[in-house]
């Protein structure tokens, strides 16, 4: 049965609600009393702006539960387009905002017919004069220079006017000694201005250049969208790159990549995510967190003079832990110790980072091919000190292996840990790095990519480089792919960790035919940590009373943050010169 | 005075609304989901506007288009029945900056009644009894193990955000107490999104009895007597009576006194309930406040002759209650029995389909609240209650062998119904005897 049209439909007597119908008024008499009209401002609507439309998932949001969410999509994640000033107040402490170079403007330098009309039009609708606002700012009260790019004004993209004002801007930055960050978002270089456009390119990208032989620090925070001639410039140009979850990225647009090779192209090509996998960007940071994270960065590039200071005291109280006896131990056979510094739950580098370092802050990708998940570094701090990071990982399951590649390194996990070296190096931060592999790894890829060359080229550059720099073997120190991160000042191993020429079933399989005798090669290789120390391959022997594991992490980190102070305040008053020196003299003398 | 209402809802409820606008004089809109285009409360109203797919998230909680539904067909107010949006604050917010009245309290008073810990604390600070228990919120097990053990055993484990059973765990001694905090506080994390949990004193064995009360925008609250609603299954209730064969006037006069300083508390407006456990020593217990129209509200308009739908209306115009406290009279016995499209033989497991046939009883003191009709299909997405039936005599035996008859004379074909079991619990003589509490159907059908 199908109820559609059945009813009869009712004709309405409005009756006034307090008032008894008597029996003598007449219906008439009632339907006058119908209330009076409503006045037109108390009309139900939906005001203006309750509501938007997310860009991406296309579903209705309260704007105010958007707004509370930093303008992410609470419905699918998607980080909706700010604009300049909306940006600015998120990011910079309240009121700390000074406008550089406002009404700077373009001349039109094309006579572009018709521009100047579309520009009043774009300065009525977005209340800016250009497509990028900058100048001075702070976030929590640290001084920096600011420039955040506008995607409403015809597309963020690059004219004149805002080539100059971000040079100007930099310039300033460099010559106050101040932090430069830039926020991208932008379609590339402005038609309307042609071949000017494309100079601005090479104008911010030099001023950068200025700015970075200074020795100043540029972090660039790429967002949805950030392409052409921008990416190609100033963009892709920060000490660290940053971007937003879901950032449109990338060189030639999607659609005009689609046109050409006439394919279509993978879910999440160009986006953010795709380029940290691809090596290109060193993080990819939650909007509500970028405040944070980018005030952690600022304050690891300010001046820490007097942290090395308060280093003695500590030390004192340590020593005595410290230094308790390796004899009172039981020695384990080098085989033994192959095993243990194999074992599946031996403590890997990201324990060690965690565990003695504040503030870890990772640092992503080589810039060039792809993120090595076999390696992990940035920046992180020791008793207030920065320093840089970083250490060959290792999984603790399957599933983390793949990830981490057993911790046998591609080139590209050499290429990044030397760009976080040469970052270390402008930055004058002293480099700690962790080994643990069981060897660069042996593959096709790793050929066709140079893995001699990348291995070499960390000897040959960190033989130089002006900063002193500690490496520990924490497990496995397997080979070249080893020696690639302990061209160091000194070399410390922890107890049962192993270094060698290459593993003893290698060593026995080419000496002996026969990788069975394994056991019987490790004995005469001379790889544990005491025969490398009589060896004077290696300075200094941590102590593990019980093999690394998660229930002793506490101690043992407890040692190496000990001596790491220790090394720190040694090397705190050395010049450059002698810093290279010793490590020059010191791989001299084998 | 409304001229047209948008009823944002569905089923008996959206039926029930529309019905009493109409006696009103109040022209009605219709929502309704792409499921229920043949539904009898689209039919039925004066416009319907489609709100979205079958899926409650896109149409009947999709709070722009409700909104746009109604700016488009200009009304000029909601009423939310129950479940959905009734008890959505953000909702009410969006209704007040769109200048549409809800039918119902304010933003502020359902998001304060909504938070149980907050709830509980403006109680007591009223001095309504509440049952032992936590004032701050519990996050840990050890911590929770230890208020418990020095409370006394049985105690119950409730999530802060928790609803319909769902994060709450009733636990008979220490050993077990860490354990199903856990479960409890997973269950919360899982449905809410919220790990706050609080410890109670068990009450062992007590009645669920509610208070009706009515407020206006001036000030004035009146309660409208109780209902009993101890027969529950797996804490949904199954039959709701009015009044509770065990509370005498003095404690009739007692309770309702205390619900009355529970709504000022709040500065309450509306139709709500304030709800108690009554243990068998007649102490009661506040547990919690509802900001809606309830299922069960039929029971308390046959006992005291007054149509609270369209109380609520009323309210939301901004008049005065249509009744003072002194005038109102609770009449004979009324018994309402919930008829579900389940099969309580396989778990009571919903069971959508098409109603084939149907025959409904009638007479004197017999209502029925219902949208199902011959052919009609019931979807699949959203609560498997179908029809209220409700029946009034001079006092509850009377009223029990008139809801016997008239679920004897009740036939729903095409779908499983509880009908059977409904009327089997009419003729338990623990149920005839008045003999019941919120254990009922666990102890006796072992449910």
């Amino acid at each position: 049965m199908s109820l559609k049209e059945m009813f009869k439909k009712t004709t309405y007597i409005s009756i006034e609600r307090n008032a008894v119908v008597s029996e003598m008024e007449t219906v008439s008499t009632v339907l006058k009393k119908t209330m009076p009209t409503m006045k037109e401002e108390e009309t139900p609507a939906v005001p203006e702006g309750m509501f938007v439309k997310c860009g991406n998932c296309a579903q209705t949001i309260y704007t105010e539960d958007l707004e509370k969410n930093n303008h992410v999509c609470p419905k699918c994640g998607y980080n909706l387009r700010l604009g300049a000033r909306q940006r600015i107040e998120m990011i910079v402490d309240a009121g700390s905002f000074q406008e550089w170079n406002g009404d700077l403007a373009t001349m039109n330098p094309l006579k572009f017919p018709k521009y100047e009309e579309k520009l009043k039009a774009q300065r009525e609708k977005t209340g800016l004069q250009e497509a990028v606002v900058t100048g001075l700012a702070k976030i929590h009260n640290q001084s920096l220079a600011l420039a955040v790019c506008d995607s409403r004004f015809l597309m963020g993209s690059m004219g004149e006017a805002v080539g100059e004002k971000i040079a100007r801007m930099v310039e300033k930055a460099t010559e106050d000694k101040l932090p430069v960050v830039i926020f991208a978002c932008s379609g590339g270089a402005r038609m309307q201005e042609g071949i000017v456009s494309l100079m601005q390119m090479a104008k911010t990208a030099a001023a950068l250049k200025k700015h970075s032989e200074a020795g100043g620090l540029y972090v660039s925070v790429l967002t949805d969208p950030t392409t052409g001639g921008v990416t190609a410039s100033f963009a892709m140009l920060g000490d660290i790159i940053l971007a937003e979850p879901g950032a449109l990225i990338g060189f030639a647009g999607p659609r005009v990549i689609e046109q050409t090779i006439g394919q279509k192209l993978p879910e999440g090509f160009q986006r953010s995510e795709f380029l940290l996998e691809k090596g290109l960007i060193d993080g990819i940071v939650k909007r509500g967190e970028l405040k944070e994270v980018l005030s952690e960065i600022i304050h690891m590039h300010t001046n820490h003079p007097d942290k090395i200071n308060t280093y003695k005291h500590y030390i004192e109280k340590n020593k005595a832990i410290r230094d308790i006896p390796l004899k009172s131990r039981q020695a384990m056979g080098a085989w033994e110790k192959v095993m243990t510094s194999r074992a599946a739950n031996r403590l890997t580098s990201l324990d060690y980072i965690q565990a003695i370092f504040k503030d870890f802050i990772e640092l992503h990708g080589d810039r060039a091919f792809r993120d090595d998940g076999s390696i992990v570094g940035g920046i992180a701090t020791l008793g207030g000190m920065p320093v840089t990071v970083i250490g060959q990982q290792k999984g603790k399951n399957t599933k983390e292996n793949i990830l981490r590649n057993f911790g046998m390194p591609y080139p590209e996990g050499y290429r990044k840990a030397l760009r976080l070296m040469k970052q270390a190096e402008k930055f004058h931060r002293p480099i700690i790095c962790f080994v643990d592999t069981p060897g660069a790894f042996c593959g096709i890829e790793a050929e066709e990519r140079g893995q001699g060359e990348a291995i070499a080229r960390n000897l040959f550059e960190m033989s130089d480089l002006k900063v002193p720099i500690l490496s520990i073997d924490i497990g496995e120190g397997g080979s070249g792919g080893a020696l690639a991160m302990a061209v160091a000042n000194e070399v410390w191993m922890l107890e049962n960790a192993t270094y060698s020429i290459l593993s003893p079933e290698g060593f026995a399989s080419i000496l002996w035919k026969d990788s069975k005798r394994a056991s019987q090669a490790s004995e005469v290789m001379k790889i544990t940590s005491q025969d490398l120390l009589d060896l004077h391959i290696i300075e200094k022997i941590i102590p593990e009373p019980q093999p690394a594991s998660e229930d002793n992490l506490k101690d043992i980190a407890g040692y190496m943050k000990s001596y790491m102070k220790e090394f720190l305040a040694k090397y705190k008053d050395k010049s450059v010169l002698e810093i290279t020196a010793e490590r020059y003299d010191r791989f001299r003398d084998f | 005075m409304f001229k047209k209402i948008l009823i944002a809802n569905r089923g008996e409820i959206a039926v029930r609304i529309i019905r009493a606008c109409r006696e009103m004089g109040i022209q009605t809109v219709a929502v309704y989901s792409q499921a229920d285009a043949d539904a009898l409360h689209t039919q039925l109203a004066d416009e319907a506007i489609c709100i979205g797919p079958a899926n409650s998230a896109d149409s009947y909680l999709n709070m722009e288009r409700i909104l746009s539904a109604t700016t488009a067909t200009k009304a000029e107010a909601i009423h939310p029945g129950f479940g959905f949006l009734s008890e959505n604050s953000k909702f009410v917010e969006m209704c007040e900056k769109c200048k549409i009245a809800f039918i119902g309290p304010s933003a502020e008073i359902i998001h304060r009644m909504g938070n149980k810990s907050e709830a509980r604390a403006t109680m007591m600070d009223a001095g309504v009894p509440v049952v032992p228990g936590t004032k701050e919120p519990v996050y840990d097990p050890k911590e929770g193990k230890k208020i418990a053990d020095e409370m006394g055993y049985p105690v119950i484990v409730k999530a802060s955000s928790g609803g319909g059973g769902k994060g709450m765990r009733i636990v008979e001694k220490s050993e077990d107490f860490e354990t199903n905090f856990l479960i409890a506080q997973r269950e919360s994390i899982n449905a809410f999104a919220d790990d706050t949990m609080y410890i109670e004193k068990y009450i062992v064995s007590p009645r669920h009895v509610e208070f009706q009360i009515l407020a206006d925008k001036h000030g004035n609250v009146v309660h409208l007597g109780e209902r009993d609603c101890s027969i529950q299954r797996n804490h949904q209730k199954v039959i709701e009576e009015s009044p509770c064969s065990v509370i005498s006037k003095e404690l009739r006069q007692k309770m309702g006194e205390v619900a009355i300083r529970a709504a000022k508390a709040v500065g309450y407006e509306s139709a709500g309930t304030i709800e108690f456990l009554l243990d068998k020593n007649g102490d009661f217990y506040f547990m919690e406040m509802n900001t809606r129209i309830q299922v069960e509200h039929p029971v308390t308009e046959m006992v005291t002759g007054l149509d609270l739908i369209q109380e609520q209306i009323r309210i939301a115009e901004g008049e005065n209650l249509s009744v003072k406290q002194e005038n109102i009279r609770v009449t004979g016995h009324a018994i309402e029995c919930r008829i579900n499209a389940e099969n309580p033989s396989k778990n009571f497991r919903p069971c959508p389909g098409v109603i084939e046939n149907i025959h409904l009883p009638g007479g004197k003191g017999v209502r029925i609240d219902t949208a199902i009709y011959n052919g009609y299909k019931i979807p699949s997405n959203y609560d498997s209650m179908i029809l209220k039936l409700i029946v009034h005599d001079k006092d509850r035996f009377r009223a029990i062998n008139k809801m016997q008859c008239a679920l004897g004379e009740l036939v729903i074909e095409g779908v499983d119904t509880n009908i059977d079991f409904q009327f089997d619990i009419l003729g338990n003589n623990r149920f005839i005897s008045g003999d019941i509490n919120t254990h009922f159907i666990q102890d006796e059908y072992n449910l």
